[in-house]
């Protein structure tokens, strides 16, 4: 298993789009993927409920993990979601 | 109850999602039956797991219908609430539930309520974004039990010409299926101007009233009813005068052709916008142009400024959509009155006299009003219509010459960058005494002007705009406003600059011959004005309307200011 902890950059934090974009690709990996915050407890980061009830908003640290035969891959692409600007 | 007399007319008063009014027929919006699911009895858990799977399979395949039709129609960013919802969906936090309960022996309907009632309740009570998240469960929760029930819902892509759909809510999936060229407007319990269901009836041009309350429930099925923007109400059986008046307008036709007077003098005739939701509006209703874009929206409602490159894009789309006409964008115009998080601005006793507009944008703000730049020269360099950059709330040369040394310094590091940019036309936005009483200095050192009558009114008058109390002050038919405006244009086109109005007055069709008689060049106004205003402009002799705002500027009262405009 594999953590990691990021700074969330886009400015609806854990929703809307970005907490969209999270789960597609948590449930994109054979991984388990886990999203928390930093002193807390982490859900599971292919729940859409779960990552939105996090209530993370911009500039927040949170902790992820991934444990599974893709685990770099999948924390990889978490973290460029969560430390990108959204486009529009 | 006792309910009104059939044919009793009736105001409701709500909030006007869009500046257009409507008349039509009411006609409810039924949700298709959402029976209680405790009545539902469960036939065995095999069958009950295999209709709930059902379900879900309908539900997303009008989600991804929904998805499409809204992207297509109102745009991506909209259509993204729709993944959402889909994802919901899917949700192992809700499906493990739901399965569960259906193998403890319940009925599909009762084991999506449960789930679905505690994730609301998990959401529900918090603030913002998170309150945002019941709404969608609840929109997911009650489109599961109708599929579950088998139960019909209106169709909204198939709603009778002239309808004016009633609703106690519409979600973003039901108001994107309405179609603007059937549908004479809708009316809603819930829902304010920055709802979901307003910004959607701004995009596709629908009349709308959000915001009504439940005595909207009082208006029955077939009534004829009138949505009037200008009072922000849905009147029920309206007397002829108020449907001659939700109706002026609607019979002239849209002519996206430029407009000119009968001697040939050519009057620009644009369009006001704060998002890009309302471009679709402006060419629809024939606008040659944005005569103000008002830039702080893009500012509001968000926890971090936007960044160049998405501004970039923005201030493209806008251009792009008149790519043979031409876009004024304001920079940003915000001062206390504004609430923006993560500027922390000060509170102040009186923020219309305060550190605002320009002020702001070359003191506190100078990073965001150089991204802006930017933004805005790199967009002018990729655009093929006109931008145009105006700055608001100037009131001496030394902040206009500021701004202009900005302009500069931004284009020289582009420069460096090897980017590819283009100086916009640069000019003054008239909203100040200062600004009117130095014109000619102002007109030397710009491309052109652009009268915010609303601002100018108030702050020659000393009298606020928002005051009731002084609204009679407040006109822009006041002879020292008048003057003030004559002043102006004369100032600028002694120095060859172009000069437009963009506050309210520019829209009154009533007032179209004496503002061309004032030499205005361009007039812009909410969309909805437009068609009329180009009317007016094709019937008026530009050597007439100047004999008649020399009357006006001869006036030295409002009444006489009116005498001679009605003469």
């Amino acid at each position: 298993m594999i953590e990691r902890t990021v700074t969330v950059v886009p400015e609806d934090g854990l929703h809307a789009r970005p907490a969209s974009q999270v789960v597609e690709a948590a449930n994109g990996y054979e991984s388990t993927v886990t999203v928390g915050p930093v002193d807390g407890d982490a859900v599971d980061a292919s729940s859409m409920l779960g990552v939105t009830s996090l209530g993370v908003g911009p500039g927040d640290d949170v902790t992820l993990t991934a444990d599974g035969p893709d685990e770099d891959e999948a924390l990889n692409e978490l973290e460029s979601i969560l430390s990108t600007p959204e486009t529009e | 109850m006792i309910g009104n007399p059939p044919h009793m007319t009736q105001i409701l008063s709500g909030v006007s999602a869009t500046p257009l009014s409507g008349l039509g027929t009411a006609r409810w919006y039924r949700t298709g039956d959402r029976p209680d699911p405790t009545a539902v009895e469960a036939v065995d858990p095999e069958t009950e797991q295999h209709r709930f799977e059902e379900a879900q399979a309908a539900a997303r395949e009008e989600l991804e219908a929904e998805r499409d039709r809204t992207r297509e129609r109102v745009g991506s960013e909209e259509a993204a609430v729709f993944d959402a919802h889909l994802q919901f969906l899917s949700d192992p936090q809700l499906v493990e539930p739901i399965k569960q309960t259906i193998q403890a022996g319940e009925a599909a309907e009762l084991a999506v309520d449960d789930a679905f009632g505690d994730a609301i309740e998990q959401f529900e009570g918090m603030e913002g974004m998170m309150a945002e998240r019941a709404d969608d469960l609840r929109d997911i929760r009650d489109r599961l039990l109708r599929l579950l029930a088998g139960s019909e819902r209106t169709d909204l892509t198939a709603l009778p010409e002239g309808t004016v759909l009633l609703a106690e809510r519409l979600t973003p999936s039901d108001t994107a299926q309405l179609d603007p060229e059937v549908v004479a407007g809708f009316v809603t319990m819930t829902g304010g101007r920055t709802s979901h269901v307003s910004i959607f009836a701004r995009s596709l041009g629908i009349p709308a009233i959000v915001g009504v309350g439940e005595s909207l429930s009082d208006i029955r099925e077939d009534t004829e009813v009138a949505i009037d923007a200008d009072q922000e109400a849905i009147i029920a059986n309206p007397d002829a005068a108020v449907r001659e008046r939700v109706t002026a307008g609607r019979d002239v036709t849209v002519r996206q052709e430029r407009v000119e007077t009968v001697d040939r003098k050519e009057i620009e005739v644009a369009a006001n916008i704060g998002t890009t939701a309302e471009l679709e509006g402006a060419i629809r209703q024939g606008a040659d142009g944005i005569g103000l874009f008002r830039t702080e929206f893009l500012f509001l409602d968000r926890n971090s400024a936007p960044d160049e490159a998405e501004q970039f894009e923005t201030y493209l789309e806008v251009l792009d959509a008149f790519p043979e006409g031409r876009v004024v964008v304001r920079t940003l115009d915000i001062g206390g009155d504004k609430p923006i998080p993560y500027l922390a601005l000060p509170e102040e006793v009186n923020p219309f006299l305060g550190n605002r507009g320009i002020r702001r944008s070359l003191g506190d703000d100078s990073q965001l009003f150089e991204t802006q730049l930017r933004a805005l020269l790199r967009a002018a360099g990729h655009a093929e219509g006109t931008l145009s950059v105006m700055f608001p709330l100037v009131s001496t040369i030394e902040e206009l010459e500021a701004a202009l040394e900005r302009v500069d310094e931004v284009a020289a590091d582009l420069d460096d960058e090897g980017v590819e940019y283009a100086i916009p036309e640069l000019g003054v936005m008239i909203e100040t005494p200062a600004a009117v009483l130095l014109a000619e200095a102002f007109a030397e050192r710009v491309d052109f002007f652009s009268i915010g009558t609303n601002d100018l009114a108030q702050y020659v008058m000393a009298a606020d705009r928002e005051n009731e109390a002084v609204a009679t002050l407040h006109d822009p038919t006041q002879p020292a406003v008048l003057r003030a405006i004559k002043r102006t244009v004369e100032a600028a086109h002694e120095h060859n600059a172009w000069i437009g109005m963009c506050g309210e007055a520019a829209g009154d069709p009533e007032l179209t011959e004496l503002l061309v008689g004032l030499g205005l060049d361009e007039l812009s106004m909410s969309a909805v004005t437009v068609p009329a205003v180009k009317a007016n402009v094709r019937e008026i002799d530009s050597t007439d309307a100047a004999a008649l705002s020399d009357r006006a500027l001869g006036a030295t009262t409002k009444s006489a200011v009116h005498d001679s405009i009605h003469q």
